[in-house]
């Protein structure tokens, strides 16, 4: 056992993308200060060291600005907003404009109070982590599956081949793609949607009980080729030594690939897995809400935290303003969550960050 | 495992191991083959028994394997085939398409030519072109030169600032905030919300800030020393040197703003009054869902189905022409965003 992982361990430098990779792993400790700034620093103080180093990027620093503006004011003046979720029932934007509203009025803590016992709400958080725990399952794992078979095929054109057809779903837009598997499942006209007519399932698109493995299966269909990319270039990258003297050894393909070409790419598939949760609340808004049906009756099955966010927000009456800016800083503050837990795994077990 | 461990591992070799742990790990019984008592001549024949049997093993797995990738193509084929098959068809006979036009007409395409029952088709088109152009070009630029003075190692406040980045990848307000703020600017239902909203983009910052810290700084300090201003550096020598990244990162951001309308959805309401400030891929999802069912025109209405999937087929276009020439930059790319992301 202790030599089989041994044997394992060795291997996953192969899957290191050249050189930027080691000049930032090496980055990734703490970087040991030049002997200079040292002395500096200790002789004239932090600031003075900082002073000095203005001084030395006079020229270059201004190169930050365009970026930081944008960040600024797109990113951290809406954080201010986050104010109006505190706003009480007076807010109205029929009143006065934007402003106005944030000055006057009374403030309140009622509406992240109301977040917990509107029903909706828990029907959107489970849907969401419903449809995204489902997802990661299932298209996670077959994106790996999908990469460890393209690698073993021995014809390189036919697998390049393959890999082209499989990413072109990555470059259609969510309505395209809905639009496509709504003709495809057409009752009428779809090819595959005749066919399940034959055998009684009619219409699937627009059956209640179908759109949650509908989401899931699309977002396969969808996402599954380009997500193997990844593993597809890391499995590539492995020294191909290994694998000839674990056929000189007697290994046959399966264990090739379970001893071999798994443990190679174990790094890049929890780092991908990571990113995959951390990043779980945003995903989906666009197919979900192009997917979703009109029908109001049908919203409890359908909706997920960010779509119902959004539709509240679109409703007429400005009222429900304070209420949608709760709701989101409520996902917000769960996406946060997720980010700090996978960031604190990574460090833990990958030795770095996810930034 | 039982008997003499230690004599077994000597003489076996990793994979051996590695075979024998999943027979023990599988079934007890297989775990008690005496391999110890086997003379040397009988390991031969049991290596020779073992390597035709494992080839006819590989064989079928090397057959399954091609044949289960096949499927997964047939799956993502034929929904394409049997859609766009629409758009090369006569509306009226739909109903017999199966996976290639049965009637053949270009009357979609011509519709959408013609201009006149079409013109919002292109203004959305036109603006998809304006915005994923600003929008690429912005924002790697800008998010290029911020990553160019954070990847030096002795930038001042280097940490700060690049907190002050995280953060907003970390934790945002959400969209009632954001469209309260274009509320203010008062650029709902423009497409300058569209592009302003899609310019910071940190992940990007992250990728080309790993590749410029794997630049030789000996480089600069030359280019320095023959006195290249700082811009003339990162114009005339960075960027060139970065051109993997830099290719597909604006790859990237040219697919995901084509085909993205999360924003839109955001900023501009959909009624016919924004047809003219709509995206493309907005347009598409207000035709499928509005416009189709709001004419009258009959021959529209007949053919509706096969003017959308002629539509789709035509908005895909740029980004198929473009993907021969980024292909090789992507993997770099992907690369970078796994070492660093």
């Amino acid at each position: 056992m202790e030599n089989n992982l041994q044997y394992t361990q060795q291997t996953p430098a192969a899957t290191a993308a050249g050189d930027p990779a080691e000049v930032e792993r090496s980055s990734a400790l703490p970087p040991p200060p030049t002997p200079k700034a040292k002395t500096a620093g200790e002789k004239h103080g932090f600031w003075h060291d900082q002073w000095k180093r203005i001084k030395k990027y006079r020229k270059l620093l201004w190169f930050l600005i365009p970026a930081a503006a944008f960040t600024l004011v797109f990113s951290y003046v809406p954080m201010l907003g986050i104010l109006f979720s505190f706003k009480g029932a007076g807010f109205d934007l029929t009143r006065g404009d934007i402003l106005f509203n944030l000055t006057h009025g009374d403030w309140t803590i009622q509406n992240y109070l109301d977040i917990f016992v509107d029903t909706t709400m828990f029907h959107a958080v489970g849907n969401t982590l419903l449809i995204n725990v489902i997802r990661l399952a299932l298209c996670f794992p077959l994106s790996i599956v999908i990469a460890v078979m393209l690698s073993e095929l021995k014809n390189q054109t036919f697998s390049k081949v393959i890999l082209i057809i499989i990413t072109i779903p990555n470059f259609l837009s969510w309505a395209i793609v809905i639009g496509i598997w709504s003709g495809f499942l057409h009752p009428d006209t779809g090819f595959f949607g005749k066919a399940l007519t034959e055998i009684g399932i009619v219409n699937i698109m627009a059956q209640e009980s179908w759109f949650k493995p509908l989401v899931i299966f699309l977002s396969a269909w969808k996402g599954a080729g380009w997500g193997c990319i990844l593993f597809y270039s890391a499995i590539m990258s492995i020294d191909k030594t290994y694998y000839e003297s674990a056929t000189l050894e007697g290994a046959n393909k399966l264990q090739k690939m379970w001893y071999l070409t798994l443990p190679s790419i174990l790094p890049t598939i929890a780092l991908m897995l990571v990113l995959n949760i951390a990043g779980m609340m945003a995903v989906g808004f666009e197919q979900v809400w192009t997917m979703m049906q009109a029908d109001a009756s049908l919203i409890n099955s359908q909706i997920t935290l960010d779509t119902y966010i959004y539709r509240i927000s679109n409703l007429d009456a400005s009222n429900n303003v304070p209420f949608a800016t709760a709701l989101g800083v409520f996902n917000g503050i769960i996406g946060l969550v997720l980010m700090l837990v996978g960031n604190a795994i990574t460090t833990k077990t990958l030795k770095r960050g996810l930034w | 495992m039982d008997r003499n461990p230690q004599m077994i591992e000597a003489e076996m070799t990793e994979a051996e191991v590695a075979t024998q742990q999943l027979a023990t790990e599988g079934a007890a019984a297989v775990a008690a083959v005496p391999y110890v008592s086997l003379s040397k001549k009988e390991k031969k024949a049991l290596r020779k028994a073992n390597r035709i049997r494992e080839s006819v093993l590989d064989v079928i797995l090397a057959v399954v394997n091609v044949v289960l990738l096949l499927v997964g193509t047939v799956i993502i084929i034929l929904p394409l085939l049997n859609y766009f098959s629409l758009a090369f068809n006569d509306g009226y006979h739909n109903l017999e398409v199966v996976l290639w036009p049965t009637k053949f007409s270009l009357f979609p395409f011509e519709y959408i030519f013609r201009g006149d029952g079409a013109v919002d088709f292109w203004t959305s088109f036109g603006n998809s072109v304006i915005i994923t152009l600003i929008v690429t070009v912005v924002s790697n630029l800008v998010e290029a030169m911020a990553a160019y003075v954070l990847s030096k190692k002795d930038c001042p406040f280097r940490s700060g600032i690049m907190m002050f980045f995280i953060i907003t990848m970390l934790f945002s307000a959400g969209i009632v905030p954001i469209r309260l703020l274009m509320t203010m600017l008062n650029l709902n239902d423009t497409i300058w919300s569209v592009v302003l909203i899609s310019i910071s983009n940190v992940t990007h910052l992250l990728y080309f800030k790993t590749f410029f810290e794997g630049i030789p700084t000996d480089i600069e300090e030359a280019a320095r020393l023959d006195g290249a201003s700082e811009l003339q550096l990162f114009f005339l020598i960075v960027i060139p040197m970065s051109l993997p990244i830099i290719g597909s990162c604006c790859f990237f951001t040219i697919v995901g703003t084509w085909n993205g309308y999360g924003s839109a959805l955001l900023f501009i309401t959909d009624t016919p009054k924004n047809v003219g400030v709509m995206p493309l891929a907005y347009y598409i999802y207000y035709f499928m869902n509005k416009a189709a069912k709001d004419q009258t025109d009959f021959e529209f209405t007949m053919n509706s189905a096969n003017i959308q999937a002629a539509m789709m087929l035509l908005s895909i276009v740029p980004i198929v022409m473009m993907y021969p020439y980024v292909v090789r930059y992507i993997k770099s790319g992907l690369q970078i965003g796994s070492v660093k992301g």
